[in-house]
């Protein structure tokens, strides 16, 4: 399926690529079907930023990162009934994702640790979930970035 | 939207499964008791906007290129 999105371009999306939310994105519901897009560096390797480009609108594309890369222990308790419509889970095909909010200064760069994403990646299904227990909205993400990078280039 | 007046101690039945009851009233506060299956979401309507507006954030991002700069 061709696509052409605001920030990709034209681009060719596989059925089999497609994940189906079935509540969509909170705020969102119209918005059921993406495709998750891999930034690639000039090594080839993958980037840790990827996006969840909405296939019903070419314009919404979420920019998404694995938690852990930013927060170790980030392990929110979800309540197992709630992720019963993504199907049979288990560790090897549950992957977690937070949203990333990109403001003009980029040093108010945050993700969204009450409201990850959980998606069965064998069944492709998906849900935005709220965790219960106080987890920040925008939780900055600037400096342990930086730091990061530095321990990398050493 | 449907209105409905209820008293302490009554409540309301939504989709067979689902009872919201008044439990206490207080002022100008009224708690209320949702018992529902628990795969049902129930959240408090500010934290939903919360969420709400910052997925709208995300979306309409300023900065594409910081962002790929800097992960």
């Amino acid at each position: 399926m061709q696509l052409n999105t605001r920030l990709f371009g034209e681009i060719e999306v596989e059925e089999e690529k497609i994940i189906f939310f079935e509540k969509g994105i909170i705020g969102f519901p119209h918005c059921q079907r993406f495709t998750l897009i891999y930034d690639e560096a000039e090594d080839g390797r993958r980037k840790n930023i990827s996006w969840l480009q909405s296939i019903e609108e070419p314009g919404f594309a979420l920019p998404v990162i694995d938690p852990l890369i930013i927060k170790e222990d980030y392990d929110p308790k979800v309540e197992h009934e709630l992720l019963k419509n993504l199907g049979a889970l288990t560790e090897e095909n549950t992957y977690v994702l937070v949203t990333v909010t990109v403001p003009a200064d980029v040093k108010k760069l945050s993700v969204n640790l009450k409201a990850p994403i959980v998606i069965n990646v064998d069944e492709r299904k998906a849900d935005q979930i709220i965790i219960e227990d106080s987890f920040p909205v925008k939780y900055p993400i600037y400096e342990i970035l930086q730091a990061k990078k530095e321990k990398a280039g050493e | 939207m449907l209105a409905l007046t209820r008293k302490k101690g009554e409540s309301i039945i939504v989709n067979n499964d689902i009872e919201i009851s008044i439990l206490e009233l207080r002022g100008d506060q009224v708690k209320i008791g949702i018992s529902a299956p628990k795969e049902v979401p129930v959240y408090r309507k500010e934290v939903y906007i919360q969420i709400q507006k910052e997925n709208e954030a995300a979306v309409n991002l300023e900065n594409v290129n910081a962002l790929k700069n800097i992960l």
